[in-house]
């Protein structure tokens, strides 16, 4: 009789932890390259997704806050307590508003003939700016609390890996193809024209934002003036530069 | 009432259960876990607040030789319970780590937000969140 009871008792301990192993579904895979063939892996697992795009819709009324989060979990059919699954509160709806808009983009622009190859990369640069600007419209009265939830401390990272890969994205689609260290100071110089474009935005109240068009104009200008400033002085140093060495290598030094 | 068989309570009638520094003491983890799942509405949140691994290997050292240490000797001299402060390390030392006891509660059916766990002082607490799904 011992014998029965301790084989069914083994069989009954193993089950569950082969059908555990098997139950927990594997993570999505994070991919960290861009890919071509595969949809950009999404931001959020599925549940928090449905809470957020939920929670969009309550954005132009309730703004930025845990009132547009609560709102969205009753909407996809949960209860206010499931806004525990959101670890940083209002933060997580900011974020995803930021990646949303930013996946969005290529669907927005389109560039005629082939990815617009006759315009030219500031022209380019410029539309999608404008276009990513226009996709705030509709929540640009509470833009400002989204820019303050990003300045707190903890956030701070976060948003500023959004904001570099929202000005890699706009030069991956305006056809950017550099292999050295432009590629830096072009995203450098693009994440802060943009930021900059973005905080005027909240307080244009011009008649379709023509204020801030110009504004970005400007903008655009001086880093075209200060890139021609820099190459210039960069040039001189090492003419003179060079020029001085060889002077002394003719009065007989060793360099 | 006993975690594991909460007899008194219907399936999925309760918005919000935590438990603070209790888990620990409870015999079997998992099945209360489970019972945990089926009293939660969907949408639910069950959170744990529990003594946990610190996550510093030196501040370990120091922190186990403190627990192991002097921890039942206040007790005994304070309290006259030198068996008490005893257990209470001892069950800290046995419980899970924060990997583990959120598969556990993974396992259990919940859905957890981020990594599951924030860890206070630096891991000597952790506060567990899981979230039942909806149907």
């Amino acid at each position: 009789m011992a014998a029965p009871t301790t084989s069914i008792r083994l069989t009954r301990t193993a089950l569950p932890t082969a059908s555990r192993a098997l139950a927990r579904p594997f993570p999505p895979a994070l991919r960290a390259y861009h890919s071509y063939e595969h949809d950009p892996t999404p931001p959020y697992p599925p549940t928090e997704t449905a809470i957020l795009s939920d929670a969009l819709t309550h954005l132009p009324t309730h703004g930025f806050t845990h009132e547009s989060l609560r709102l969205g979990a009753r909407d996809a059919g949960y209860l206010d307590v499931s806004t525990q699954l959101f670890p940083k509160g209002a933060f997580e709806l900011v974020r995803y508003h930021l990646v949303r808009e930013r996946l969005d983009l290529k669907e927005r622009v389109q560039f005629p003939d082939n990815g617009g190859k006759s315009l030219g990369m500031g022209s380019k640069i410029r539309t999608l700016v404008l276009e990513r600007l226009r996709a705030n419209e509709p929540v640009v009265h509470r833009l400002q609390e989204a820019l303050a939830l990003m300045s707190l401390a903890s956030n701070i990272p976060p948003s500023i890996a959004e904001l570099a890969r929202l000005s890699d994205e706009m030069w991956f689609l305006a056809g950017d193809t550099s292999v050295d260290t432009s590629w830096y100071t072009k995203r450098a110089s693009l994440s802060s024209v943009y930021a900059a474009t973005e905080v005027f935005m909240t307080q244009d109240k011009s008649a379709g934002f023509a204020e801030t068009e110009q504004f970005l104009d400007r903008r655009l200008a001086d880093l075209r003036t200060i890139g021609g400033a820099v190459g210039s002085v960069s040039q001189w140093v090492g003419y003179t530069g060079w020029s001085a060495i060889n002077v002394l290598r003719s009065k007989g030094m060793r360099m | 009432a006993n975690a594991e068989k909460l007899h008194m309570i219907e399936d999925e009638s309760i918005d919000l259960y935590t438990v603070a520094f209790g888990i620990r003491n409870f015999t079997n983890k998992d099945v209360a876990l489970r019972e945990a799942f089926r009293v939660l509405k969907p949408g639910g949140v069950f959170a744990c607040l529990e003594f946990s691994k610190v996550n510093n290997a030196l501040f370990n050292e120091a922190y186990k030789r403190w627990s192991f240490g002097a921890i039942p000797l206040i007790g005994q001299i304070v309290a006259g319970d030198r068996a008490s402060y005893q257990y209470l390390v001892e069950s800290i030392e046995k419980f899970p780590s924060q990997t583990e006891f959120r598969d556990m509660i993974q396992d259990a059916g919940f859905l957890v937000p981020g990594k599951g766990w924030e860890d206070l002082t630096g891991g000597i607490a952790a506060i567990h969140k899981g979230v039942k799904p909806a149907r």
